[in-house]
């Protein structure tokens, strides 16, 4: 209850400064709400114009395809908005040594990175860009919204996002014991997903595809969670909850595998320019 | 009655024990020649780096030390195993009765640590907004924290600053920032190191006068490293060096001066631009009629050599003052730099 509280303060606070950052100045605020939407449309754009060029892709229809592409667009806005500051870039601040900053406050580090990267005012634009995309889909396709399926879009929803995070943390791992080299390791790999998150993997061969769901789990991101959701999967609903668990969880051995290390080596290399940033 | 902490070192008047601690990194050496590529691939030497070496020392609550050494002695690593940053590789260190690493949470809840060129600072954020966060952070009760803002506010001037951005500061205003929000619950230690790196004189001038307040008022211990000897020396009464990796000196700075030599400077105004002969002193330089002489004040006393110089030409001013402190410390770098090439 004590921790819950913590955290939930914590997450206040951070609002507050996020609040205070946003409204700074009204012209930048802006261009920070367009830019964002602007960035998060772009980014699905292209699929969707091939969707509408050919009428759909595969066995995707076009408005199923909108659907998996709002649903990418919520998984991306979630960790815009909750774990911003260079914790989903999270070979950033191991790389830069910045682990420092973290070890000298006093609450676990798992805290720390929780609650440390909520960005509610101005993480929210990417977020709210999946809403409208999903909700429009959601309209197309008359979907029946049971309970349950609400139900299983949030659990889909979060178990993709552990995924991204999963994954960063795993690569971003490697910044312990090669700051420099790793120092941009979690970007790319976010990136990676981030690019790939769009397409409908339908028509790999069975080995990229399946090298999709497992060792770069690109396809758990938005394909295989809007299959479940819209029906054209029937089995193996637990498949990405199943993979968010086991890939947090060496996530997790890698990550404190690399704090062990830092306590025994700390950092032989410090960037000094705002920490978080 | 003291407390007693871990393996039952006293809680009550050491804040910080180090016993046997020693430090080890290890370095890849590479070859320069192309032949040898696979083997620093795969089977790279590798150079230890003996960072501390047994290091053992106590400070007291309420003392003020300088830890000082030259560049890679061990100040920094030292601060790191002390702040929760780093674990020894032997050795055991306790701070206020704690293992900075095992207990790291409710011990960095009791110390300090400004790094130098580092901010804890949120740099998009006025100052105002970092002292918010740190209140949640720390859990810090809103009635102390309000009095420690007045408190810090009062004494670093922050109030001119205080709604500006951080990264808007000048180097002296994000020091003042930065330490002003170390203090915000309130620690018992304060690990400071080189504070004053790159801060003009005045700004470096208040921050010492800060510290030596804080410590007066709140007996908060202080550690402290920097290279601005003059600096230490203003602030702190007992000097600890380091030399690769083991304490050279222990003690305070009348000790340090003497123990290495009461080094001074004599300034003589004779008549003749030729300078006299001083048996005990070097003759360093000279303008015009105006020469200066360097000796130890330890080995011979000031009135036997203003007696040689009588004896010699007629003495129209003399001027007579200690070598800065850090020339004694460069001395002493320079002598244990020789005595390891011997």
């Amino acid at each position: 209850m004590n921790t819950l509280k913590k955290i939930i303060s914590r997450l206040r606070v951070q609002a507050y400064l996020d609040f205070m950052w946003m409204t700074r100045d009204s012209k930048l605020c802006l261009i920070n709400i367009v830019s964002d939407i602007i960035l998060n449309l772009a980014g699905v754009a292209a699929v969707f114009l091939l969707a509408t060029r050919f009428e759909g892709i595969g066995i995707w229809s076009r408005d199923q395809i909108v659907f998996m592409l709002g649903y990418a667009a919520l998984v991306r806005g979630i960790m815009d908005m909750g774990f911003s500051y260079n914790v989903l870039h999270i070979s950033r601040r191991i790389g830069r040594g910045q682990m420092d900053h973290v070890l000298i406050q006093p609450q676990p580090v798992w805290m720390a990175f929780l609650t440390e990267g909520f960005m509610p005012f101005s993480g929210i634009w990417a977020f709210l860009t999946g809403v409208g995309i999903t909700a429009w889909a959601i309209l197309q396709l008359n979907l029946t919204l049971t309970f349950y399926w609400g139900l299983l879009f949030a659990l889909h929803l979060f178990t993709s996002c552990i995924i991204v995070l999963a994954f960063s943390f795993l690569w971003g791992s490697l910044a312990f014991w090669a700051p420099l080299a790793a120092e941009e390791i979690s970007s790319r790999a976010v990136n990676f997903m981030y690019q790939l998150k769009s397409f409908p993997l339908d028509g790999l061969g069975p080995y990229v595809l399946l090298s999709m769901l497992t060792v770069l789990p690109v396809g758990f991101v938005a394909w295989y969670p809007a299959r479940q959701l819209l029906g054209l999967e029937t089995t193996g609903i637990w498949h990405t909850t199943a993979v968010a668990m086991i890939l947090s969880l060496v996530a997790f051995v890698a990550f404190k595998k690399g704090m062990k290390h830092y306590e025994q080596t700390g950092s032989q290399r410090y960037l000094g320019w705002g920490h978080r940033n | 009655m003291n407390k007693q902490g871990h393996n039952g070192i006293s809680d009550g008047d050491i804040a910080i024990s180090l016993r046997d601690v020693s430090k080890t990194f290890y370095q890849r050496q590479r070859s320069e020649k192309t032949r040898d590529v696979l083997k620093n691939m795969f089977r790279p030497n590798i150079k230890e780096i003996h960072a501390l070496k047994n290091v053992n020392m106590e400070i007291n609550r309420g003392e003020i030390v300088a830890y000082a050494g030259a560049n890679g002695a061990g100040k920094s690593t030292t601060v790191k195993l002390l702040s929760s940053v780093l674990a020894p590789t032997s050795g055991t260190v306790r701070c206020l009765g704690l293992d900075p690493m095992k207990d790291r949470m409710p011990y960095v809840k009791r110390i300090g640590v400004v790094f130098g060129q580092r901010t804890e600072l949120w740099w998009d954020q006025p100052v105002a907004t970092s002292f918010e966060w740190k209140r949640v952070i720390w859990d810090i009760p809103e009635d102390r924290y309000e009095a420690m803002l007045d408190f810090v506010k009062d004494l670093l001037g922050l109030g001119e600053f205080f709604n500006s951005l951080a990264r808007q500061l000048s180097l002296g205003q994000k020091m003042r920032a930065d330490l002003g929000l170390m203090l915000m619950h309130e620690p018992e230690i304060l690990f400071l190191d080189e504070p004053t790196i790159g801060v003009d004189v005045l700004a470096k001038r208040n921050i010492l006068k800060f510290i030596k307040e804080l410590n007066r008022e709140k007996g908060v211990t202080v550690m402290l490293t920097s290279h601005d000897m003059d600096e230490l020396e203003q602030l702190a009464g007992r000097i600890v060096m380091i030399d690769h990796g083991h304490i050279a000196f222990d003690g305070d700075f009348r000790r340090l001066r003497s123990g290495f030599g009461d080094h001074r400077y004599l300034m003589l105004e004779t008549p003749q631009e030729s300078a006299p002969e001083l048996t005990g002193a070097t003759w360093s330089h000279s303008e015009g009629n105006r020469h200066t002489f360097t000796f130890d004040a330890a080995q011979t006393p000031i009135a036997m050599l203003l007696d040689r110089a009588a004896q010699q030409t007629q003495v129209v001013d003399v001027e007579t003052h200690r070598a800065p402190i850090d020339d004694v410390i460069a001395d002493i770098y320079e002598g244990w730099e020789n005595e390891r090439a011997d």
